[in-house]
């Protein structure tokens, strides 16, 4: 699949959250409100693009090679887990606001699915580097239009009367099928 | 805090601690597998061999590590199971393991597992960790049971591939898609909460 | 014992246990995971080719395989042909076989699919798709017809039927599939493929 393809697929037709599933904790909880949406959106997508990189050379470069496919899902993980501490350190010396503002959400980018899912598809999908690192960058945009799109419907959904039981998570999932409905008219567009 | 019975401990597990219903965790295996009974048969399954060892190990070791790295040794624990099961599902269940695609491995981010370990097998003893991973795993694969069956049988007349539903009976082709996974789930959220609050008021 | 040098043993001892435990697991699964990719080709290609008992390979790219089979006495049985290429929704993974003068096809299966479910997956249905696949004429190109027919009689060799409702993903198998036999042709004009049979080669 030519680059573009690849690029407009990870964003709009295969959209990780509305297509894969992948992402689902945050985009639950960090929905509520479009500027912390976004925020969360931006760190993922960063952190996604540096794991595309990193799980490829892993995965092409030492895995591969020495016959140690078995070892794919530890190593990610761990490179995983490693590069959002990095990420979480750098912020916190770059920008202080910006830190205190994402708070607990960093450390849990590392259980976000996407961004395991990421490392885990490009390998299956067997990408070059570069379609690896534009699918990775498209995916985190999706996920980031995903969550801003959601917040933005959230924050409209705050001030209508939803019925008790399904306040919070139920609404938000009856809304993101609703979304998943609405991109799945995206598929084709490739064609 | 009171010690549980050993019932209580694992009864919690299904109902007032159920980690998709109650505590919103492990979303998205279950929204993405639950399209037919055996796959999301499958996944509850391999969760739950993950879940169990990973709670066994870590609870086994739980004063041998320092607090500081307990997050690095429960990923490489759970990891090393996860890859297990994969391994194993490759092996002896091929076409379930294509059908089910990058989801098994996807089991080591599953918020679940690595919930438990922190919030309970590294402060409990061995016994309890696991009778707290069964009742979790029981929870998680009757939600995973309920989900799908409403899936398969709205969405293709089938259960387990059998079918049920007559051929006056038009699937829900909705139902298999994403969407109908999102909006079922949103709606079972909703039922088990409006049950919780009338048991709560009466 | 400094804490720093506790956290370096402990991490990396769970490491290395983990390690050498997969490494074991990863052994005993190997083969049977590697017999396990091979005897899905083998179905699939059992599905196209009738008669087919022992399989080489003929050429191979990137997306596309060609096998010949031999019946079990040494005769040739036909070729099988493996190809990917883009569906509607996603990637296909298909086998079709062409007989011994690679001048028909004698079946199609679908091997991987991710088709919208209902509509596009219909292309893995026999009654919907797959029964129009046998004795088309794979001399030249095939185009799809449409609206879809009931019975394969009612085709030309030339053409193969389109799933209501699913005309993309059947055209999109059509392509594939042409795509492949260009390529077929091709290697038959460079003498990389002939129907001779070959005894003891």
């Amino acid at each position: 699949m030519e680059l573009m393809a690849i690029f407009i697929s990870a964003v709009l037709v295969q959209n990780f959250v509305l297509y894969y599933f992948l992402g689902i904790c945050p985009f639950l909880g960090v929905s509520k409100k479009i500027d912390s949406a976004l925020s969360m959106g931006l760190a993922v997508t960063f952190v996604m693009s540096i794991t595309a990189v990193v799980s490829w050379l892993i995965n092409n470069l030492i895995l591969i090679p020495y016959d140690l496919g078995y070892l794919q899902i530890v190593s990610f993980i761990l490179v995983i887990a490693s590069l959002v501490q990095l990420v979480e350190m750098f912020i916190r010396k770059i920008s202080p606001p910006l830190y205190q503002a994402l708070g607990i959400y960093l450390p849990l980018i590392t259980t976000n699915c996407a961004i395991m899912g990421l490392a885990l598809i490009a390998a299956l999908n067997e990408y070059s580097f570069v379609e690896t690192v534009i699918f990775g960058f498209g995916s985190g945009l999706g996920f980031t239009l995903a969550i801003v799109l959601m917040a933005g419907i959230r924050e409209q959904l705050d001030l209508s009367d939803v019925p008790e039981p399904l306040k919070g998570a139920g609404i938000a999932l009856i809304v993101a099928g609703i979304m998943a409905l609405a991109f799945n008219g995206f598929i084709g567009m490739l064609t | 805090m009171a010690t549980k019975t050993i019932r209580a401990e694992y009864l919690k597990g299904l109902w007032d601690e159920n980690p998709v219903l109650r505590q919103i965790l492990g979303l998205c295996p279950t929204l993405a597998v639950t399209g037919t009974v055996i796959t999301g048969l499958a996944m509850g399954l391999a969760t739950t061999f993950v879940l169990i060892f990973s709670s066994l190990v870590v609870s086994s070791i739980k004063k041998l590590i320092p607090a500081q790295v307990r997050i690095a040794t429960y990923i490489v624990v759970i990891a090393s199971f996860v890859t297990i099961a994969d391994q194993f599902l490759k092996a002896f269940f091929y076409p379930i393991s294509e059908a089910l695609g990058p989801y098994v491995p996807l089991i080591v981010v599953n918020c679940i597992i690595l919930g438990r370990q922190e919030a309970f097998s590294s402060r409990n003893s061995v016994g309890r960790s696991l009778i707290d991973a069964l009742g979790m795993s029981t929870g998680f694969i009757l939600t995973l049971l309920a989900l799908s069956s409403i899936r398969e049988i709205l969405g293709a007349g089938t259960f387990l591939g059998y079918q049920v539903m007559g051929p006056w009976f038009k699937p829900w082709i909705i139902m298999i898609l994403p969407a109908g996974g999102f909006i079922t789930l949103g709606i079972l959220l909703g039922i088990a909460l409006t049950i919780e609050s009338r048991t709560k008021r009466s | 014992m400094s804490l720093s040098s506790r956290m370096i043993i402990v991490l990396t001892t769970v490491g290395l246990i983990s390690g050498g435990f997969l490494a074991g697991v990863a052994k005993l699964t190997k083969e049977r995971i590697a017999l396990n990719i091979q005897a899905e080709i083998e179905e699939a290609i059992k599905e196209v080719v009738d008669d087919a008992e022992v399989s080489t390979v003929l050429y191979e790219e990137e997306g596309l395989v060609i096998y010949r089979e031999l019946e079990e006495d040494g005769d040739l049985a036909g070729f099988a042909i493996q190809a990917i290429g883009v569906g509607f929704q996603d990637k296909i993974t298909l086998m079709f076989g062409l007989d011994e003068t690679l001048t028909k096809i004698t079946g199609l299966t679908i091997i991987e699919q991710k088709e919208t479910p209902g509509l596009g997956a219909k292309i893995t249905d026999w009654n919907a798709f797959l029964q129009f696949w046998e004795d088309r004429d794979a001399t030249g190109p095939l185009s799809l017809r449409k609206p879809s027919v009931r019975t394969p009689e009612e085709l030309m060799a030339t053409e193969i039927n389109s799933i209501t409702a699913a005309t993309i993903s059947s055209r999109k198998v059509l392509e594939i599939v042409n795509l492949s036999l260009d390529k077929v042709r091709e290697l038959i004009a460079k003498g990389k493929i002939t129907d001779e049979e070959h005894d003891g080669n």
